[in-house]
């Protein structure tokens, strides 16, 4: 008898433990995620480039002073008297070791340099305020580098023996904002080009369509579309859409317009299932109430059923979201993994999540900013998930009476 | 005046109908328009001279054990035979690991956890699903590859790096979690209660009926999910293409050694657009088409077989 209870206890557990690894597994990502990426999280982040813009200036006349620097105490700051400015010791975006200008003085002379950059036009650059200071080299002197820390850079500068020769400073890199204005992009004109599409086509089947044999084989042939692996959808594009917006458009290669018709396909079936499924829960008495009233059967489904379909609808819109946010394999093929900052529509440019491909598929991978854009993902995907709980909790509330 | 205005408003609705037709009708299209381009692609390398290299052959494509013999760009002698047999093993091992987990959970949703935890369950189920497929891959690299690494090492074991076979099948076993789980409480909960009942009348513990009579009366659903789950595991992509170490030759079956998918192989230094290491990834692409298709196939039949039985 006992034994029976306890062979029973062991099979029930079996469950609550598989369970418990379930949540594992989930608590897992976030945590990681979170350990790895939490920090580098800020606005900043997602407004600066990826790329670092590189200047390199001379001084314009050879008159370092003594700008009176105050107030400015911190284990991290150092000033430089002699030039005005006070230097930082941090890490970038990328989580790399850096000197930051935490600090420009008005009449500092380095905001006033010759551009020794013959690639550009402009004669003057300037140093400012949250640019990183990469290289100061000296008349006759070592140079200062970043690696040697901002405390020995600031020692340099201020000795009154060194003149300075040329400065090498840039922008500060390893931001996101090209890639979460190539996934906004995305995301507007692939729901743009698969809502209409997909709601037209669910409500054709479940209002207009013939129930025959020619309409089941339709559904069959969308329905397998959600079996067809993403990678797939990538070879799709490079060979029909690429092509046709390289004809149709001023595009000369891949673009967001292909990417965009592209992830088109993958939420089509999406959409349909999603406001199919709304369509069917809208009670046949309400059609025969519209068609006995006089209305057609056209005036009956756009302007009665469709109605009361959208909370199904926006259930598609946030799936779509979510979908577009998360897919790589296809948008690899399509728009390629180079990362830009400067996004054109009619360019090739990278998603976040192609973005997290590029840099862990770069030597050596960088990890820390790779999971502070899943995180930003992740955090995404979960106020998804709210969105469509609470659309499908209001629409059973109010369908409730 | 009624059957008048009842002809007009009628010859608005055929336009409508046959509007919305073409929606439906291009929507059914896009499977047969990716099977048409793709193959036609795919097939390219074999028949053509591709551009003075020669055309690859078939039978060694299908069979060979070596993705590439010769160097890049010059040499056609390409074969997969060993991919399909490794992404295959692969989606089957990570199944191993993820059907137990999500079956069992999906009956602790169903018949055991109390209404706010099952909730709650269904949640993180849902949740899980919704995560992008790198995020998996990123999390294999930074959490589970230096794990496989210490613990090949700690058996005296070789893995470069943890990247290979263990890796693969813990991130596709992640990812196929959430579709087993979900699909296996649908068909758990769609058990006839009238079932459970004469099996509680007939005296056994609610554990025996939810394991003998339940789980046994959902099997078509529960295999159902785990059809799914295989044909998400032989089609995905990127986050295995991570954690693969990409091997170009094998079969490789070792836990810790490095491995490759048809799909990491597609993925796997894609630098050029052209030329035949473009173009046959083509063929890469719609041999993953068979593979998934033949094994839907089989496995569908063999379900059809097992349901029938009658326990």
């Amino acid at each position: 008898m006992s034994r029976r209870n306890i062979a029973q206890l062991l099979l029930d557990g079996t469950t609550y433990f598989a369970t418990l690894l379930s949540i594992i597994a989930l608590g897992l990502i976030f945590v990681y995620v979170f350990r790895e990426g939490g920090h580098l999280l800020s606005v900043n982040l997602i407004r600066s480039d990826y790329h670092a813009r590189n200047f390199v200036g001379t001084l314009r006349e050879e008159s370092p002073g003594s700008f009176p620097i105050e107030s400015f105490e911190g284990d991290d700051l150092f000033p430089v008297e002699r030039y005005g400015i006070v230097l930082q010791q941090t890490q970038d975006l990328a989580g790399d070791t850096v000197i930051r200008v935490y600090y420009v003085h008005e009449a500092s002379p380095l905001r006033q340099l010759n551009n020794q950059d013959p690639t550009t036009n402009e004669r003057t650059i300037s140093l400012q305020e949250g640019m990183i200071l990469r290289r100061v080299s000296y008349q006759e002197h070592p140079t200062s580098l970043t690696s040697r820390g901002a405390s020995m850079m600031a020692t340099d500068m201020n000795d009154s023996q060194r003149e300075i020769r040329e400065v090498l400073f840039s922008l500060e890199g390893g931001g996101i904002r090209g890639s979460v204005i190539t996934t906004v992009y995305l995301i507007f004109l692939t729901l743009f080009i698969a809502l209409p599409f997909g709601i037209l086509t669910a409500i054709y089947f479940n209002e207009f369509a013939p129930v025959n044999k020619v309409t089941k084989l339709m559904r069959n042939f969308i329905e397998t579309l959600t079996g067809v692996p993403s990678i797939i959808y990538g070879l799709l594009g490079i060979t029909v859409f690429v092509p046709l917006t390289v004809r149709l458009t001023p595009a000369s290669n891949a673009n967001l317009i292909a990417g965009a018709l592209t992830l088109s396909v993958i939420l089509l079936p999406v959409i349909i299932r999603t406001t199919e499924e709304a369509l069917k829960v809208v009670p046949n008495d309400h059609r025969w109430a519209s068609l006995a009233l006089g209305a057609n059967k056209t005036q009956t489904t756009f302007k009665v059923v469709l109605k009361q379909a959208l909370p199904g609808i926006l259930t598609a819109t946030f799936l779509g979201i979510g979908r577009v946010i998360g897919e790589s394999a296809a948008l690899i093929f399509v728009l390629g993994t180079a990362i830009r900052d400067q996004v054109r529509i009619f360019e090739p440019s990278t998603s976040l999540a192609v973005h997290i491909w590029s840099m862990m598929t770069d030597e050596p991978a960088n990890i820390a900013l790779s999971s502070t854009i899943a995180l930003i993902i992740l955090l995404i995907v979960l106020v998804l998930n709210v969105f469509i709980k609470v659309t499908v909790w209001a629409f059973n509330r109010k369908g409730s009476y | 005046m009624a059957h008048k205005n009842t002809y007009s408003l009628s010859k608005i609705d055929s336009l409508t109908t046959r509007v919305l037709w073409i929606f439906g009708i291009v929507s059914a299209s896009f499977i047969v328009l990716i099977s048409l381009f793709i193959t036609v692609r795919g097939v390219r390398p074999f028949i053509t001279d591709n551009n003075g290299l020669g055309n690859v052959d078939l039978w060694r494509f299908l069979t060979d054990t070596v993705w590439l013999r010769g160097p890049t760009f010059v040499s056609t002698a390409y074969g997969a035979g060993f991919l399909i047999i490794q992404t295959l093993y692969l989606a089957f091992l990570s199944l191993l690991l993820s059907f137990p987990i999500g079956v069992l959970t999906a009956l602790f949703i169903a018949k055991i956890a109390p209404k706010p935890m099952a909730a709650m369950m269904r949640g993180v189920v849902e949740l899980m699903a919704s995560i992008p497929s790198i995020v998996f891959g990123l999390v294999g690299v930074g959490f589970f590859l230096p794990m496989i690494y210490n613990l090949a090492r700690s058996l005296g074991q070789q893995s470069p790096g943890g990247n290979g076979t263990l890796g693969i099948v813990i991130v596709l076993a992640m990812m196929s979690l959430p579709t087993i789980t979900a699909i296996s409480e649908v068909s758990i909960r769609a058990v006839d209660q009238s079932l459970e009942h004469a099996s509680l009348a007939l005296g056994a513990s609610p554990t025996q009926t939810r394991f003998k009579i339940t789980l046994l009366a959902a099997k078509s659903g529960i295999f159902s999910g785990a059809i799914l789950a295989i044909g998400r595991a032989l089609g995905e992509a990127t986050a295995v293409s991570l954690v693969a170490g990409n091997a170009r030759s094998g079969p490789n079956f070792g836990l810790f050694s490095i491995n490759s998918t048809l799909t990491s192989t597609m993925l796997e230094g894609l630098k050029e657009t052209t030329g035949i290491d473009y173009d046959i990834r083509f063929s890469v692409g719609v041999l993953l088409m068979i593979v998934i298709l033949l094994t839907n196939l089989i496995l569908n039949t063999i379900k059809k077989k097992v349901g029938n039985v009658h326990v």
